[in-house]
């Protein structure tokens, strides 16, 4: 059983393609992260999983049948760009979207001040939306999005805006949910966020998947090859033949080592050398980061004359502005 | 359905809460009532008056014409000009005197008699106006003139003064009004005030549907709301709800009316005896078409709001609104005159026109049933059609940000889907 299903889906807005040939299969109780610079189609893909756009081509299935609207009862969406009735009362706001998802009445107000008072936030319920906090409003559009406890959840950019405390409570509250069965995907151009939390990703640039699976595989896909050194004194271990770069700062050093088939033995070795001419305080062997194996892959499907090591801004800029589609 | 009941419900409620709606219920009844009768009132208060010198030789005459144009105030009625007459003789002086206080305003004219070379002759009557304004008391002068001149005559050929008087009564024809003409006349009366209640609705919630529709886009909370319905369902429950609003308005309106019509506004506002009386089928006819326009008009303001991002964006745009009216204004005169000729009956189906104009041939002509429902069809297909375009552009145009689209590119999303 899979809860959303997409296959070879396209999208073209006018002359920007914003989505190109894109399939991934997300199962029950998965937390999944939709991983990509700004503009990479990450809304596009969303937006098509529930039928706001439809693909030009390809095919959309939820909870294994080809979409239809009847199942929307079963998603619950916070969209990238938040947006709230701003002159209406929290508690009748968070009614009447409850019951646009097929609650009645009661049912839905008596949710959401379990969900207001799970969130912390129940000296909102009272107020008007537009006399809260940027933090809190988006509080109470993430309970919108949850309030018919949908099976299906989608979240679009969830914790921007957020301080770590509220990022943190909603991380858990969605890690809860994920841990008694409900899919979530979450939509974000922060990888540095998600690592801990997803157990599954799709990686994608320019509308292209770029790389999907679960991130244990992933990242066991990836050689351990960086090293982070804080050192004292000499340092010329550094002219080591298995170094291929690296970047100084004063006192410490991050390395990459050449890829070879002794790669572990490389560290050693390197640690080794290092001890003899400096004081080490610090020797680290480290998996590379998602955004390290991001832009490798970027490197490697398209490549881009750059005079050194990409980062994630040149990205974005190579994806190009226009709309946010 | 139920999605759209939702959506209506909830527009209808926030908006009755505000203090906008209180506002504008009570303000707008207050304004018109009291500019209609203020503008009654002034014109059945307001008399005119005329100062005018006549300058003779013959005091006789100045004097005759004095009483003749002066009446008793018995007689004296309301909108009629009250005279002042100075009779004067001839001066050396005399031009220059009344010249100088027909400059200075004190005179609204003087009559100059110049007797005749002979007796048999009449003499010449030069009428000088301070301006053209005041030309209109030539024909007065000429007609009070003819009769002291006439009464002179019979004096000379011995008629006493009382019978002479009596053959020189003026003669009255009274304004009998026949039934039909003075239905007709009320009925026009009714539709006068209920095309002017309709356009002022129209315009007033057709723009409110669009503001609230751009609202949605700003707030951008239609995302949350396309993730569980339509963007026809938003939009036919935008136009509802909005629409209930102007209904319940309108409602407190003519309620209010009804309750003051008997008693208060009626004497001042119905003219000189005359009701303002509307039938039971005219009041259906007029809810009917009333629902109908505001419905198109509308929908039209929902199309407008879902192509711009702004409210300035859409004062740009509400020239596309206000036209069918002004339209509607200009066939408006030749429907009036002749409410069932074959040009007030293609009008009256051309769906913009169709609300006003058919309720003008009901409530004036004699429309055949086919003609009834042949406009209420017509026009309840146009409000479909204008719903589905503009809920193709609304979603299409919410999903797009920046720059207002040009034409080809509505076009093109016509056919996204």
């Amino acid at each position: 059983m899979s809860i959303v299903q997409l296959q070879n889906i396209r999208k073209v807005y006018d002359t920007k393609v914003a989505v190109e040939d894109l399939s991934f299969t997300i199962e029950p109780g998965t937390m999944f992260g939709l991983l990509g610079p700004n503009g990479s189609g990450k809304t596009s893909s969303i937006r098509m999983m529930i039928g706001i756009t439809v693909p030009d081509s390809g095919s959309v299935s939820l909870f294994d049948k080809p979409f239809t609207r009847s199942v929307l009862g079963r998603v619950g969406y916070l969209p990238e760009e938040r947006g709230l009735y701003k002159k209406m009362n929290v508690l009748d706001q968070l009614t009447f979207l409850g019951q646009l998802h097929g609650l009645s009445a009661a049912v839905a107000s008596r949710r959401a001040t379990l969900w207001c008072e799970r969130l912390d936030i129940v000296e909102a319920i009272p107020k008007k939306t537009e006399d809260l906090s940027k933090g809190m409003q988006q509080k109470i559009q993430f309970i919108a999005a949850l309030l018919h406890d949908p099976d299906l959840i989608l979240m679009d950019e969830p914790f921007s805006g957020l301080d770590p405390v509220n990022a943190f409570l909603l991380m858990s509250t969605l890690v809860d949910l994920c841990s008694i069965g409900k899919a979530v995907i979450f939509s974000t151009h922060r990888m540095d966020q998600v690592e801990k939390f997803c157990n599954s990703i799709a990686l994608i640039h320019r509308g292209h998947l770029i790389l999907s699976g679960s991130m244990r595989e992933i990242k066991s896909s990836y050689p351990r090859n960086r090293v982070l050194i804080h050192y004292e004194g000499d340092d010329a271990f550094l002219q080591n033949p298995c170094i291929e770069n690296m970047s100084r700062y004063n006192g410490n050093v991050e390395i990459r080592l050449r890829p070879s088939a002794t790669l572990a033995d490389d560290a050693q070795s390197l640690l080794t050398q290092a001890i003899q001419h400096a004081r080490v305080t610090r020797f680290e062997v480290m998996e590379p980061t998602l955004e390290e194996i991001f832009i490798e892959k970027v490197q490697e499907t398209l490549p881009i004359k750059t005079g050194g090591k990409l980062s994630m801004a040149q990205l974005e800029q190579s994806s190009g502005g226009g709309h946010d589609a | 359905m139920h999605n759209v009941w939702l959506i209506a419900r909830r527009e209808y409620i926030e908006r009755i809460r505000t203090r906008g709606f209180l506002v504008t219920t009570i303000m707008i009844p207050l304004i018109l009532g009291g500019l209609i009768f203020s503008s009654v009132f002034v014109t059945s208060k307001s008399v005119s008056r005329a100062h005018i010198a006549i300058v003779s030789s013959d005091t006789q005459l100045a004097l005759d014409l004095q009483s003749q144009l002066e009446p008793q105030p018995a007689t004296s009625r309301a909108n009629q000009t009250h005279y002042t007459i100075d009779p004067m003789g001839i001066g050396p002086d005399t031009r220059s005197i009344v010249d100088q206080e027909l400059a200075s305003g004190d005179l609204d004219g003087y009559l100059w008699i110049t007797p005749a070379a002979t007796p048999a002759q009449r003499p010449t009557f030069t009428f000088t106006p301070r301006s053209s304004e005041q030309d209109y008391l030539r024909g007065a002068l000429a007609s009070a003139l003819g009769a002291v001149l006439l009464r002179e005559q019979l004096a000379h050929r011995g008629i006493v003064a009382s019978e002479a008087d009596a053959m020189l009564q003026p003669i009255e024809i009274r304004a009998a009004q026949a039934i039909r003409r003075q239905d007709h006349a009320s009925a026009e009366i009714g539709v006068f005030i209920l095309f002017f209640l309709m356009y002022m609705v129209i315009m007033l919630y057709g723009m409110n549907v669009a503001r609230s529709i751009i609202e949605e886009k700003t707030s951008r909370i239609f995302e949350v709301l396309l993730a569980t319905i339509r963007p026809e369902e938003m939009m036919a429950g935008k136009i509802l709800g909005v629409g209930s609003v102007g209904l319940t308005q309108v409602g407190i309106w003519l309620f209010a009316a009804l309750l003051l019509s008997g008693k208060a506004i009626a004497p001042v506002v119905g003219f000189q005896g005359m009701h303002i009386e509307l039938s039971g089928a005219q009041v259906v006819y007029f809810l009917v078409y009333f629902i109908l326009g505001y419905a198109f008009y509308s929908s039209i303001a929902a199309g407008l709001g879902a192509m711009t991002n702004s409210e300035q964006e859409l004062q740009q745009l509400n020239l596309f609104l206000v036209l069918p009216l002004i339209a509607c204004m200009i066939v408006f005169p030749s429907v009036l005159a002749n409410p069932d000729s074959a040009l007030s009956r293609i009008f009256a189906l051309i769906p913009p026109f169709t609300p006003l104009l058919m309720y003008l041939r009901v409530s004036l002509g004699h429309p055949t049933p086919w003609d009834i429902a042949l406009s209420i069809l017509l026009t309840s297909i146009s409000i479909y059609a204008i719903v589905w375009v503009s809920s193709r552009i609304y979603r299409v145009g919410v999903l797009m940000y920046g720059k207002r689209p040009t034409l080809p590119e509505l076009l093109r999303w016509l056919k996204y889907s």
